[in-house]
């Protein structure tokens, strides 16, 4: 089966700092691909690496069979890679549509002369995202489409990050990344977002989804395709289990004495 | 629809009322402000105008109502408005002075909604809208003095000159932001402005004279109007013409804001990496940004050419980009009527002030002050989008 994404030997250097040293993986479509690591171990500058937010200093990035390695962030998202923030990033003095709508952005059109002598025009296309953003907010939770027209800053901790998500996925997407979508959330918000990622899974098959964390509860219930990076690099690939009795892995969490006692 | 909304839902007759009633209000007050002559009936109006805003700051339903009146009956809004702006010279009469104040207003609304595309939809801080005001005016004075090209052709004429002097503040402007950015427009507004006082073809700091009038259907706009009888000074050509400049400003914001590009902007003015992980080409928007902010000041420097008839690089230094700035600020942040409000206050109250005669200046900033301490969002402050259905 051909992969959907496909990272070939990415590195990326600031300066004398190897952030990531030839990372290689692939993921096909459908799949989810776990990635664990500890801080600072290149988890976000892959993401940001295969989103176009840094063009890789070696190695290549394909998707969907084209390769797009350096190409800017705005193109990454308009063939299909939606992506969620670490700390959340809504645009919080705008209403929860709006965030929704927002994310619509590389399916509508409307230039600015369309949108100046074609009315009627955009003024459709608006109504269209509206409606389409209701049910994906209304497929996210009842609760966020409740509190559709407030302003996004106001919504409690749970409902950002689902917000985050029914946002990435309003792009379209055919692979979306989450990252550390578990941080700052206690065992309920943790269980209810397994809940969200595994119901997303049943609703479109077709979707990959990489999920960075580092919750190992949230790992174990998407254990079929875990990879685990430290110091740039990738130490350990396989299922959860495989990963997690891997000496190199026990060393970069628990430390080398830890292991060896 | 809620229940709390629904309650407060003014019914046909009513909001019908307050429609036309508070445009009526807003024009007396406009109206007796332009009229006042001494200081201490500048300052009870001003401080009417306060007590009104404190009203508002404390009892936000009132502006809800309000709203919820306008988009209730929006024939009657419409109507009302129009029938104001065409009458207002009427009631103005042969004063002149009132008149030029009114135009200069007008013209600085067009100029504040230019602006407000930049900092208040996409937070650019622009402080060069004055030089494409500028490129505007110079453009169609050269055009109309030298090849003697009507007013109506050189209006298209300076808004592409001026869209593209924006495309090109815009293009080492993607590479910049905040504080940076600023620095960017200001060197852009300062080099326009004595590139005008240099060259020898812009007149050099005696500037451009002797640009002619316009003339519409063989009436020429330095006579004056005469209607069923009724004779009005030739500014009131002049006060149409920008009212109607007025009403495309408007529509051209309006239907921006409500369009993707609208929202496009308000992302990248919330967080610009998150707006570029949305698939917002992030540098494209706010070149245009800039783009459409040039082309609206360039038509507004157009009219402002032909009615005074006379300019030089003084009528377009920083300290007009400072203005407009100013103006948004004060009128509030994408908030179009907000911004109106902003242009026609800060216009007519230094003149207003003139009765402090030495001391204008420091009562004009103790004013602005006064006002933002009471709101500190702007007069009137952005509203989060509707989509026209009832909540």
């Amino acid at each position: 089966m051909n992969a959907l994404l496909e990272v070939n030997d990415a590195t990326m250097r600031f300066g004398g700092l190897v952030a990531l040293n030839a990372v290689s993986f692939s993921i096909g479509r459908g799949e989810v691909l776990a990635v664990i690591g500890p801080n600072g171990a290149g988890k976000s500058t892959l993401f940001n690496v295969v989103t176009g937010v840094y063009r890789p200093t070696a190695g290549h990035v394909r998707f969907d069979g084209v390769d797009i390695t350096g190409h800017p962030s705005h193109e990454v998202v308009a063939r299909g890679i939606g992506r969620t923030f670490q700390t959340s990033r809504l645009f919080s003095d705008l209403s929860v549509l709006d965030n929704v709508i927002i994310g619509m952005h590389t399916r509508t059109k409307t230039g600015v002369l369309g949108a100046l002598f074609l009315p009627g025009a955009s003024r459709r296309e608006m109504a269209a995202c509206v409606e389409k953003a209701e049910v994906l907010l209304k497929a996210s939770s009842g609760d966020l489409f409740e509190q559709r027209h407030r302003p996004a800053g106001t919504l409690a901790q749970a409902d950002r990050r689902r917000l985050e998500i029914a946002r990435a996925l309003a792009s379209e997407p055919k692979l979306l990344l989450l990252d550390e979508p578990s941080v700052g959330m206690d065992e309920v918000e943790t269980d209810a977002l397994i809940a969200d990622i595994s119901r997303l899974r049943t609703e479109r098959p077709e979707l990959s989804v990489i999920l960075i964390e580092h919750d190992m509860r949230v790992v174990e219930a998407f254990p079929d395709h875990v990879m685990c990076v430290d110091y740039g690099s990738r130490i350990a690939e396989g299922d959860f289990a495989k990963v997690k009795s891997d000496p190199r892995v026990q060393e970069a969490y628990l430390g080398k004495a830890a292991v060896h006692a | 629809m809620s229940t709390r909304a629904s309650s407060e839902m003014p019914g046909l007759g009513q909001a019908a009322a307050v429609v036309v009633g508070i445009q009526l209000l807003g024009a007396a007050f406009l109206y007796l402000i332009l009229k006042a002559e001494g200081g201490l009936e500048v300052v009870g109006l001003l401080a009417l105008l306060a007590a009104g805003f404190y009203l508002l700051e404390k009892r936000p339903q009132i502006t809800d109502f309000v709203m919820a009146s306008f988009s209730r009956t929006p024939v009657v809004a419409l109507v009302t408005a129009v029938v104001v702006v065409v009458l207002f010279p009427f009631a103005v009469g042969n004063n002149t002075y009132v008149l030029h104040l009114l135009i200069v207003a007008q013209l600085y609304a067009v100029l504040a909604l230019a602006l407000n595309f930049q900092l208040g939809s996409a937070n650019i801080p622009n402080f060069a809208t004055g030089a494409s005001y500028g490129i505007g005016a110079y453009v169609s004075a050269l055009l109309a003095i030298n090849f003697g090209l009507s007013f109506w052709l050189t209006l298209p004429a300076a808004a592409i000159a001026a869209t593209l002097f924006g495309f090109l503040i815009g293009i080492p402007s993607m590479r910049t932001r905040d504080t940076y950015l600023a620095l960017v427009t200001i060197a852009f507004g300062v080099v326009v402005q004595q590139l005008l006082n240099n060259f020898d073809w812009t007149g050099g700091p005696n500037g451009l004279v002797g640009i002619p009038a316009p003339s519409l259907f063989g009436h020429s706009f330095a006579s004056p109007l005469v209607v069923f009888g009724w004779k009005l000074p030739s500014q009131a050509n002049f006060y149409y013409l920008s009212a109607l400049l007025v009403v495309v400003a408007i529509v051209t914001a309006h239907r921006l804001h409500s369009s993707r590009i609208g929202l496009a902007w308000n992302a990248l003015r919330a967080d610009e990496i998150a707006a570029r992980a949305q698939g917002i080409n992030v540098a494209w928007f706010k070149v245009l940004a800039f783009a459409v902010d040039a082309f609206l000041a360039a038509f507004a420097g157009t009219i402002y050419a032909f009615y005074v008839s006379y300019i030089s690089p003084d009528n377009f230094t920083f300290l007009v980009s400072v203005t407009i700035m100013t103006m948004v600020i004060v009128g509030g942040m994408d908030n179009i009527f907000g911004v109106i409000v902003g242009a026609f206050l800060l216009t007519i109250l230094p003149e207003k002030l003139r009765a402090f005669s030495d001391y204008r200046l420091l009562f004009f900033g103790i004013v602005i002050i006064g006002f933002l301490m009471i709101r500190p969002q702007g007069l009137f402050p952005q509203r989060i989008r509707s989509y026209g259905e009832s909540r």
